[in-house]
């Protein structure tokens, strides 16, 4: 062996010499402290040798295989002269890296918590190997690479070398570590119900196989403690049983579950998953509970943790069904898919769909014949108000793997029903509004997966409702009866928005619910059920008019009375000239307001009301043509606490012209007394004989003092004035 | 040196290089087995990727009614039964209950925060035993329905910002709404219906307004926007073509327009244009669809008693209900339904019994609606307000008139059907309803576990936005299992 010359002269070789000596020197000291093992007590000082094992065993694996390797791939004693030195390297370095992790591995083994068989062959096997190759080293010039001795030797070395790995990670990781994410798929797809699950196999016995037992198992029983079966999980290990609910914190395990994370004896360990929250829960009710291993979860009390755990964690398995069938193409589901057909997949990754119709307009039958291409993906249709009729439903029943359909006031009768006895997966069926009888329901009754059958508004009589509800297999929902049900009818409308009724304009009423009868009065007298007047068409009122009405209809209560005032407003004056100006909070739009036909609401403040206080209120209305007038309405407002009075006096005058006037009326309004309510529209109404008039004049005066018991008394009230009527 | 480098370069020949080529490819399909959506479509954009695979696990609810009581009802008066109020009414709120509170402008500046015990009484019902108020007489029936949590607690005090929270989960305007998140995570049911609609509704209370930023799609695609539909007579307005327009003519019209569209997307590529196109589209399917919806008189007349008789006065919260079931039924994903005036600063006594009036009838009758119909399991209903209201009075305490000011801490919400747990009373308040003692919910968590029931998870539905991946509960929210089935 040729080797090059460093500047002191001495050879690199020198060094393989030494590393030589001190691995075969850490060799015989292994065997020396086997053969003496049970005498062999770990100094302190040792023990993080020890612990450096899982850094150590690294190195020998993958140098020793590499040396396997290319001892398995010479050919020819040529091709190994290049690369000879090289190799060399490669196995002594592995000779001593694979003594100081045997020799780790011993010291780390005297630890607790590793006893078990999978550490009786890992340690042989990694002392096997440490030996194996530095008796290699040693005869390695008897041994050619491209010989079939060392190509045997190479072998069976990576044999080992994969073995004693694989024993050395099920110590540490739990021995299904490698199989484990197969075998959770696995398990994931049995899931138990709800209704049968136990609380301790199927949900404490989870979290601790997946966050306890990789310490806590036959193989590596740290602190004493086995958790692979009920038994040895209850007797617990060193420190004594896991639980003991006579103490505060409830025992060994919970308290050590809930020591800070930082803390040394928090378990898991640092570095490994901790319990969440809830599962800490679950684990504290269980075990205050009295750990029993028999408890079900449906016999749990549901405010407990462990039902709401075992809610979330077994919630799936009913609603979350797992479908046998796959998935329909894409493209098929696009092209049945259309704006009145909306067929969808229940979630994204899940084979089955959902389909609606939309618009009955546009609905045929083919409509659901069109969808067999997908019948074995179709678990919901909803068809409600399609116009479907009977022998669609023989379609429908094709639809093999349906689990809901909603035919809700479809026009079926009923009378091909019983064809849904082939939907063996239906869970729930709606027929509300349709014309379905109890026999054609009751067939369906053999369907053994048929759980909610909704059969409101259907033609059941309520004695068959309660037959029906007697089922104790199939929850029958039969709703809302309104039939024995009385109540208050709301009041009818008075359709006409304005106050004022023109020559032509006719009152209008309605009511909203089909079939009420309207019946009204004119005269402001209470409408009653039998005697007033039965409202058909619009009708017109020849006067100023108070509208009650009230609504009947059997079955219900008549409702209140509504009502409305209306202003007969025959002629139109053409203009007007205030010959007093309005106080200048109150213009409103001057002598217009009185003939624009606007009609102000009761506050003051609406801009539409005239407003007098210092002066009469005096003006001039104009007809360009006299107009025979028999009648004429002021329109005015009582605001008691705004001071807003009727006036003390009105006097209405009339003539051809402003030069020929004469007096028509006069009136003195009666004032209000203390309990007269606060605000009202006021209407004054004065008649007189038929006569052409092209002009009239009204003064109305402000009261002068406010009454006694007025907040103002002895002050000036207002006088409000928004529209003058003739008729 | 150069000779060997000519050599190499003269011994890659085709042979060489097809035989490496196999190698690759197979490395190739190789890792493709090992990635096994790398084939499927899409991937056109970032946005794709993300939302890949939608929903992410079978859901249990399809869709969502939410029946939001806008201005905050008083849990006190209505669901959490705390008699300590009574017996200690006209007391001081302990400050050791209040803990620093912040309070609103309205009550900051009181002197005195006297408890006000609720004038109404309050019974235990159904097989769950929840404590309701003799306001609710409808609902009292249907508790074994309904899941009652009585731990919502929000961040803000005042009704915009906690409005806003609710709808978009963030107190700022301009981000997505729930409903707009559903419409883009799920798509719509029904393509001839909006996916996300929305219905208002006015109670005599003290009203608070609603605004369209909390339908808003924020920086979703538009088409995901909450449609308004209008309270009169017509839902929808203008959806009927002008006399002497067929169907075929506005068939043509369409086509005609959607192709100037197409040219204008071509040249600018502004996605605003295609979503233009596809809600024109939209509109003409709604022609016929809206009329079918809307047509109420095929309810038959037992739905009218159940409702109530409002349920056909247009815009009335018991018409909303029944439309919203209708809706549902036709695969709307989201019916956002907001009913004002509970906001009962003054008064409540006499406010709460108006509004009770308006919404107790219908809302219970809309879980019994779907429940006999069968929908109920697929269709998730909540009931409830942006916050809720003070154990103590705002204004004068009589014995039996009182006002309440917002309470962020702890307010009941209730959800029915959609895989919610039914019959159950979930999460405590202390005895005086002022804090949560146990099973607190954010409104983060409600988002959560509402986006849970229908199949999406929550830190999964994202949409990346000026250079951040957004989503509806914001970096928030956690499941909150102890609701769901």
């Amino acid at each position: 062996m040729e080797s090059a010359s460093r500047p002191d002269g001495r050879s690199f070789s020198d060094w393989k010499g030494w590393v030589y000596n001190f691995a075969f020197f850490l060799n015989g000291l292994l065997i020396f402290l086997l053969l003496f093992e049970d005498r062999f007590v770990v100094p302190v000082w040792m023990q993080s040798l020890g612990r450096m094992h899982p850094l150590v065993l690294h190195f020998p694996l993958v140098v020793l295989m590499l040396y396997s390797i290319w001892i398995l791939i010479v050919e020819k004693e040529e091709s190994t002269k290049w690369n000879e030195n090289l190799a060399d390297t490669l196995l002594l370095i592995g000779t001593l890296t694979s003594v100081v992790a045997a020799f780790s591995g011993f010291v780390l083994s005297h630890e607790e918590g590793y006893e078990a068989d999978a550490l009786f062959w890992h340690k042989w096997l990694g002392i096997v190997i440490s030996v194996c190759s530095i008796i290699w080293y040693s005869f390695k010039k008897y041994l050619p690479p491209w010989k079939l001795p060392a190509k045997l030797i190479s072998v069976s070395l990576l044999i080992m070398l994969l073995i004693g790995g694989h024993l050395g990670g099920n110590l540490t990781h739990g021995e299904d570590f490698l199989t484990a994410p197969m075998q959770l798929a696995s398990v994931e797809n049995d899931k138990v119900t709800f209704e049968e699950a136990n609380v301790y196999t199927d949900l404490v016995e989870p979290i601790l196989e997946q966050k306890c037992i990789s310490c806590h198992n036959a193989q590596k029983s740290k602190g004493d403690l086995q958790m692979q079966t009920k038994e040895l999980f209850a007797k617990g290990g060193k420190e004594g049983t896991p639980w003991d609910t006579t103490k505060a914190d409830l025992g060994v395990l919970l308290t050590r579950v809930h020591l800070p994370l930082d803390d040394k004896k928090h378990m898991p360990p640092r570095g490994k998953t901790p319990l969440t929250d809830e599962e800490i829960a679950l684990l504290e009710a269980w075990i205050k509970g009295g750990s029993r291993f028999d408890l079900m979860v449906k016999s749990v009390d549901a405010q407990s943790p462990m039902y709401s755990y075992a809610q979330n964690v077994l919630a799936g398995s009913e609603t979350e069904e797992k479908y046998e069938f796959s998935a329909a193409s894409g493209d098929k589901i696009k092209e049945l898919n259309s704006t009145y057909r909306l067929i969808k997949s229940v979630a994204a990754e899940s084979p089955a769909l959902a389909v609606n119709f939309y618009n009955r307009a546009n609905f045929k039958s083919e409509d659901i014949s069109a969808l067999a291409p997908l019948k074995g993906q179709i678990i919901a249709m909803d068809l409600s108000k399609m116009p479907v009729k009977d022998e669609d439903l023989k379609t429908i029943s094709q639809f093999v793997e349906l689990r809901k359909l909603i035919l809700n006031f479809t026009d079926i009768t009923g009378s091909t029903l019983p064809e849904l006895k082939k939907l063996t997966k239906l869970k729930n069926l709606s027929l509300s509004g349709t014309k379905v009888k109890l026999a054609q329901i009751q067939a369906l009754s053999q369907i053994p997966s048929l759980k909610n059958v909704f059969v409101w508004n259907t033609e059941l009589t309520p004695d068959e409702m309660i037959t029906l509800k007697k089922s104790a297999k199939i929850r029958y929902e039969t709703g809302f009866r309104g039939d024995t049900l009385v109540l208050n009818l709301n009041p009818p409308i008075i359709e006409n928005e304005s106050q004022i009724l023109s020559a032509n304009t006719d009152i209008r009423l309605k009511h909203q619910i089909p079939g009420t009868v309207l019946r009204y009065t004119i005269d402001g007298s209470e409408p009653d059920s039998t005697t007033s007047l039965v409202y058909s068409k619009p009708f017109p009122v020849t006067k100023n008019a108070k509208i009650k009405a009230r609504a009947f209809k059997k079955g219900w209560y008549g409702s209140k009375t509504v009502e409305k005032f209306f202003f007969k407003s025959t002629f139109h004056a053409d203009s007007a000239r205030l010959i007093t100006k309005a106080d200048l909070k109150f213009p409103a739009q001057g002598a217009k307001t009185l003939y624009d036909g606007v009609k102000s609401d009761q506050s003051t403040s609406s801009g539409k009301w005239l407003g007098y206080r210092d002066l009469d209120f005096q003006t001039y209305l104009y007809f360009n043509k006299a107009v025979k007038a028999q009648s004429i309405t002021l329109s005015m407002l009582r605001n008691v606490g705004g001071y807003i009075f009727p006036p003390a006096r009105i006097e209405v005058w009339g003539g051809a012209n402003e030069k020929q006037m004469k007096l028509l009326k006069v009136l003195t309004p009666e004032m209000p007394v203390k309990e007269t309510s606060n605000s009202e529209n006021l209407v004054f109404d004065f008649d007189f004989d038929m006569q052409e008039i092209g002009c009239f004049k009204i003064i109305a005066k402000p009261l002068s003092k406010l009454p006694p018991w007025h907040p103002g008394k002895g002050e000036k009230a207002w006088v409000f004035i928004d529209e003058v009527f003739v008729n | 040196m150069e000779k060997p480098i000519f050599d190499f370069g003269l011994n890659t020949n085709r042979r060489h290089f097809l035989s490496k080529l196999s190698l690759g490819l197979g490395s190739a399909a190789l890792g493709s087995l090992l990635i096994p959506d790398m084939f499927k479509g899409g991937g056109e954009s970032d946005v794709n990727d993300l939302m890949a695979g939608l929903p992410h696990f079978a859901p249990k609810a399809k869709r969502v009614i939410y029946l939001f009581q806008n201005g905050a009802p008083s849990q006190l008066d209505l669901f959490d039964y705390k008699p300590m109020l009574n017996k200690m009414h006209g007391q001081d709120l302990p400050e050791s209950i209040r803990g620093g509170q912040r309070l609103t402008g309205m009550t900051a500046n009181q002197a005195k925060f006297p408890l006000a015990g609720s004038v109404f009484n309050f019974a235990q019902y159904g097989k769950s035993g929840a404590w309701m108020s003799e306001l609710l007489p409808h609902m009292s029936k249907i508790v074994d329905d309904l899941c009652i949590i009585k731990t919502l607690n929000t961040e803000a005090i005042n009704h915009d910002p906690a409005l806003t929270f609710f709808q978009t989960g963030a107190q700022v305007g301009n981000r997505p709404s729930m409903g707009a998140w559903l419409s883009y995570g799920l798509g719509s049911e029904n393509q001839n219906l909006p996916g996300f609609c929305v219905l208002l509704s006015r109670g005599k209370g003290n009203g608070q307004g609603v605004y369209s930023k909390l339908w808003t799609n924020g920086f979703l695609d538009s088409v995901h926007q909450g449609v308004q539909f209008s309270s009169g007579e017509n839902p929808v307005l203008y959806l009927n073509d002008p006399d002497g327009m067929n169907r075929e003519e506005r068939r043509k019209m369409l086509d005609k327009l959607s192709q100037l569209n197409q040219n204008t997307f071509d040249e600018f590529g502004d996605p605003e244009v295609t979503a233009k196109i596809q809600q024109y589209e939209m509109a003409y399917r709604m022609q016929t669809a809206v009329p079918e919806i809307t047509d109420m008189t095929r309810e038959p007349e037992s739905i009218v008693k159940m409702y109530g008789p409002e349920c056909l006065v247009p815009g009335t919260y018991a018409a909303n209900c029944l439309l919203a079931r209708k809706l549902s039924e036709q695969g709307v994903r989201f019916i956002q339904l907001y009913h004002q005036g509970w906001d009962s600063h003054g008064g409540l006594p006499n406010e709460i019994k108006g509004q009770c009036m308006d919404v107790d009838q219908a809302s219970a009758a809309l879980i019994t609606d779907l429940k006999q119909r069968g929908l109920l399991d697929e269709t998730l209903v909540i009931w409830g307000g942006e916050f809720g209201r003070t154990n103590y009075c705002q204004g004068t305490l009589t014995k039996d008139n009182y006002g309440r000011d917002h309470h962020p801490r702890a307010f009941t919400v209730w959800m029915a059907g959609g895989g919610v747990k039914p019959g159950i009373v979930y999460g405590e308040t202390d005895e005086f309803g002022y804090n949560i003692v146990k099973d607190p919910v954010h409104v983060h968590d409600f988002h959560a576990t509402i986006l849970n029931q229908l199949g999406l998870d929550h830190e999964k539905l994202v949409y990346k936005h000026q250079g951040r991946r957004y989503r509806l509960t914001d970096v928030a929210g956690k499941l909150v299992k102890g609701i769901i089935v």
